[in-house]
């Protein structure tokens, strides 16, 4: 049994290169193996630092048997050449051949016999192949070489069982060595297992595995915070860039000068982690303090490092602190025309006409919020003016946030500042929804102003494209406006949005717009559901009758509905469904009539009849009353409670009765429970789970 | 070793004589300057047009490098409208490439042993070049001084054999040696002339010009003239001088830009128009030269 052990060592290779080549190759490697059948033990991995990536198996098997095989040749009644260039090519003489029928003929056949094959033979023949199926999102050429790959590739390591597999690859040669030094490809070291690899590097200060990496830095953030009272938050994406740019990795405790915290946390908290990878600090109160974490791969002998890496973060901020004292006392309101000035989208305006268009959309979204129209007025003349300044040309990221802020040291209300700040959310299905009825107004009308205007220009987005981001509007639109439990007018808004475009000279076919918008928002509706957790059946039935108007209630019962429908109550309610409308059904297709629920009291022989009637009135009355109207947990109770009713029905009726009246008026019965079912939802779709549900 | 008091400073001019002499010893032709506007060492012929073609070439120069939209004042202790970068660009890539860089820094004081040098992703694209290259950005203790490039495409060409270009910040990496929070306190020479002493006044008056005084429609008039000269001389064979007035055309460029006269959805226009004209040198340079 023995090891396999591969080393690829590049040039600085880029954290998400290194993870998906990483993921990438182990499954290569592993997909050969299985595929030769060639037997290794299951604890095999891969592990990186930026500049070597590790492949591990162990306990493969030296040699492995390839099975016989039947090659067929020339047919026997072939010329004696073809013949001879079979045995030829198979270096064989006639003696081993043999003829068989098979339905095309008579051929000579050969049987290659069982062979041992040494593993160490075929991984050295495949290697070049198989490293060739990489695929890398981006790949690059250097030097003269032909070789494209994540970043320069320099050396390949690669062992089996203690000694070198040797190989080519363009133009470099597999070996037993290695460079033991990241920045100076001119020393090497030979190896003769895994394991001495790994101990030369760890007494060399470098942690080859990255999940160790991870642990060991995470620990120190750690360790040094809970000494501090310090509250961390960890970016776990940052954790994990981190760990794959550094090899020794060092935390280090490092500050800034204490009169920056006057800049918008958000910019501090930007600069310190995207701009320069450090981790920010916060208090137990989760306010943001004066102090980072900076992971180095050094050993900082001097206080050089946090020295420059604090000298760094000052220099960052004395710009943002910069921008943010010249942006603040620029008043907002008079940037407002300068709007003029930058284009929204071409075919759309500029970004003044678009502040005109949210402006009377917010009007009517505050008569149906019943807020203030002149604060929300206010809030979305002002929302676009940060982007005049120059703090969000630097942090482009924080646009409306800035705005926010800007507004805030302005002195406007509470209320204005908040729908500024937070006019962009939600940006996406996992993204903060905004709770306040101001920011619900005025991201909503951002939202709906977008949709309506690229849908107008007929910029529908694709399957596989999506550049203006209009899946994720959409998104934001539905979690607005479910997630605040509102029912707006969505359709007369999509139209007035339509009227205020045409009021500036841009005009769309309004019928398009809607009709295109309504599927797109129901697609998007859907993908909610489904992140939800909502069964397929359920949401597909949920929506049947679509209204643009209905979105939050037509989540809701769906939503009520997937709670109790492996419940007794929700198996009770399907079955009370099915039973009557599979009858119905199948008597439709037959008699080719239509119902419409309409029974006779009359014409009722039986008292099950009658009670499955009276059941029926007193749901519908209940239905209707005012107290249930938005209480779909006891309407779906209500319809529940048929149960008694029903099974008596079916167990004594028989709906198929001789006189024809009498069953009409049956199946009629049965099309009024339906039709009782038809107030919460179309059931039929609701598919009848009742055995996998275990009762 | 590093003891504050005993380490003499390095002066601006040493920085780039010290780099000059490393470069040189390199193998390097020391060239200069090129004498028109640029945004960047990468838009010196010497490094655009030479990156193309199979023949090997080892240039290094400084470049003084425009950015009006970077313009303060002069008041901001970080930032200028003009900047120098010190260019190197070598062709093929050579395979140690990444230790002779490294090996540089300590010319020009930045000892690599007791500093945290970083090579952090950092894939480079210039539209108006029409070129793109995959690389890093070197940080010293979390600062950039340095971008590295392996191009790959150049004026819309595909690079073959790849170039791999060096462009240091001289001022950035000044600052760091000699401990300057603020890009005018730099000692550009011995007897103690401050990089304030000589561009201070620079900064102001390009700033005011850049921003509030530069002549929109002249501007824009002369870049459509240029653009009109660039094209009536690739029509006649000449890529150089038609090189020389698309590389003022984007000048132009980007001082309406930072004048705010170019909306979003101009830009991308302008841009294209420069592009157009780049890659059209670029082939005819290659036609030119066999």
């Amino acid at each position: 049994m023995s090891e396999f052990f591969l080393e690829l060592f590049t040039e600085e290779m880029p954290p998400s290169l290194q993870n998906n080549a990483k993921i990438e190759f182990l499954e290569i490697l592993k997909n050969f193996l299985d595929e030769k059948k060639i037997s290794y033990n299951k604890l095999y991995y891969s592990i990186s630092t930026p500049n070597r990536l590790i492949f591990y198996f162990k306990d493969i098997v030296e040699e492995f048997e390839k099975k016989t095989e039947e090659i067929r040749g020339p047919r026997v009644d072939a010329n004696k050449e073809s013949l001879e260039g079979f045995l030829k090519s198979k270096n064989i003489s006639k003696k081993k051949i043999f003829i068989k029928k098979t339905p095309k003929g008579e051929f000579y056949f050969y049987k290659i016999p069982s062979i041992k094959v040494s593993t160490k033979k075929i991984l050295q023949e495949n290697m070049p192949f198989l490293l060739q199926r990489i695929k890398w999102k981006k790949s690059m050429k250097w030097g003269n070489y032909e070789l494209s790959w994540g970043r320069p590739l320099k050396s390949i390591l690669c062992l089996f069982n203690g000694t070198s597999l040797n190989f080519v690859f363009y133009h470099l040669k597999s070996s037993n060595k290695t460079f033991i030094n990241k920045d100076d490809e001119i020393k090497t070291r030979t190896f003769k297992n895994f394991l001495s690899y790994k101990n030369y590097f760890k007494q060399a200060g470098v942690i080859v595995d990255d999940r160790e990496r991870k642990l060991s830095i995470k620990k120190n953030l750690e360790k040094i915070s809970k000494a501090k009272n310090f509250n961390l938050n960890i970016n776990l994406k940052l954790l994990d860039e981190i760990t794959n740019i550094v090899e020794k990795p060092k935390v280090i405790l490092c500050s800034f000068d204490k009169k920056f915290l006057e800049i918008p946390r958000e910019v501090i908290q930007l600069t310190i982690e995207n701009h320069q990878k450090f981790f920010p600090i916060f208090n137990k109160k989760n306010n943001l303090l004066n102090y980072f974490f900076s992971v180095i791969d050094k050993e900082d002998k001097f206080g050089l490092i946090k020295k420059g890496n604090e000298s760094v973060v000052d220099a960052r901020l004395t710009d943002a602190e910069y921008f943010w004292k010249k942006n603040k006392s620029q008043s907002m309101l008079k940037y407002v025309s300068k709007l003029e000035n930058v284009n929204y989208f071409n075919g759309l305006g500029n970004y003044l006409d678009k502040t005109k268009r949210l402006k009377n959309l917010c009007s009517v979204i505050s008569d149906e919020l019943l807020i203030s129209k002149e604060k929300l007025e206010l809030a979305s003349t002002i929302a676009k003016v940060d982007l005049l300044f120059d703090l969000v040309n630097e942090f482009p990221e924080l646009q409306g946030v800035l705005g926010g802020y800007f507004a805030e040291s302005q002195g406007f209300e509470k209320e204005v500042c908040l729908a500024v700040s937070e006019h962009y959310l939600p940006s996406g299905l996992n993204s903060r929804t905004p709770k306040n009825n101001y920011s619900i107004a005025l991201s909503l009308s951002d939202k709906l102003d977008a949709l309506v205007g690229f849908f107008g220009l007929d910029l529908v987005p694709t399957s596989s494209k999506d550049p203006y981001a209009l899946r994720r509007m959409a998104i934001g639109l539905i979690k607005l406006i479910i997630e605040n439990k509102k029912s707006l007018k969505l359709k007369e808004m999509i139209d007035y949005s339509c009227q205020l475009y045409n009021n500036q000279s841009i005009n769309f076919d309004r019928k398009s717009v809607h009709n295109n918008l309504s599927i797109f928002i129901i697609d998007r509706l859907k993908n909610y559901m489904k992140e939800k957790g909502i069964r397929l059946d359920i949401i597909e039935s949920s929506l049947i009758d679509f209204d643009l108007n209905n979105i939050f209630v037509i989540f809701t019962k769906a939503d009520r509905l997937n709670k109790i429908i492996k419940k007794q109550v929700g198996i009770d309610l399907i079955e009370n469904y099915k039973r009557a409308f599979n009858i119905l059904n199948s008597e439709t297709q037959l008699q080719n009539e239509d119902y419409k629920g309409s029974a006779d009291p009359a014409l009722f022989k039986s008292n099950f009849e009658k009670d499955l009637f009276k059941k029926i009135h007193d749901i519908r009355k209940n239905f209707t009353s005012i107290n249930l109207e938005n209480d779909y947990d006891s309407q779906l109770s209500l319809l529940a409670s048929l149960k008694k009713e029903v099974e008596n029905f079916f167990d004594n009726v028989i709906v198929n009765d001789n006189d024809v009246v009498i069953k009409k008026n049956r199946l009629e019965l049965l099309k009024m429970l339906c039709n009782t079912f038809d107030k919460y939802f179309n059931f039929e779709k609701i598919e009848f789970l009742n055995e996998k549900a275990g009762i | 070793m590093v003891s504050k008091k005993t380490k003499k400073i390095i002066t601006f001019q040493e920085t780039i004589f010290n780099l000059q002499n490393y470069w040189s010893n390199h193998g390097c032709l020391i060239l200069q300057p090129y004498d028109v506007e640029v945004g960047a060492g990468t838009f010196h012929p010497a490094t655009t047009l030479r990156s193309l073609g199979p023949e090997k070439w080892e240039a290094a120069y400084v470049q003084p490098s425009r950015r009006p939209s970077d313009g303060r004042y002069g008041e901001n202790p970080n930032r200028l409208q003009r900047y120098y970068q010190f260019q190197v660009l070598i062709k093929p890539s050579p395979e140690n490439i990444k230790k002779i860089f490294l090996d540089s820094l300590s010319s020009i004081g930045i000892d690599k042993n007791v500093h945290d040098i970083r090579f952090i992703e950092d894939d480079w694209e210039s539209p108006t070049l029409g070129a793109a290259g995959l690389g890093w950005e070197v940080w010293c203790d979390g600062m950039e001084i340095t971008q590295f490039t392996y191009f790959q495409q150049m004026a819309g060409i595909q690079c073959s054999p790849v170039s791999v270009e060096l462009t240091y910040g001289l001022e950035r990496i000044c600052m760091f040696v000699q401990q300057k929070s603020n890009v005018f306190d730099i000692l550009w020479n011995k007897d103690g002339t401050l990089y304030k002493d000589i561009y201070k006044e620079n900064e102001k008056q390009f700033s005011k010009y850049n921003f509030e005084l530069a002549n929109i429609e002249y501007l824009f008039n002369t870049f459509e003239s240029l653009e009109k000269e660039a094209k009536n001389l690739l029509l006649n064979k000449l890529p150089l001088p038609a090189y020389d007035h698309s590389l003022k055309a984007s000048h132009v460029f980007n001082i309406l830009d930072s004048r705010g006269a170019i909306s979003t959805a101009q830009r991308a226009g302008y841009i294209s128009r420069i592009r157009d004209l780049v890659k059209e040198v670029g082939l005819k340079w290659l036609e030119e030269k066999k």
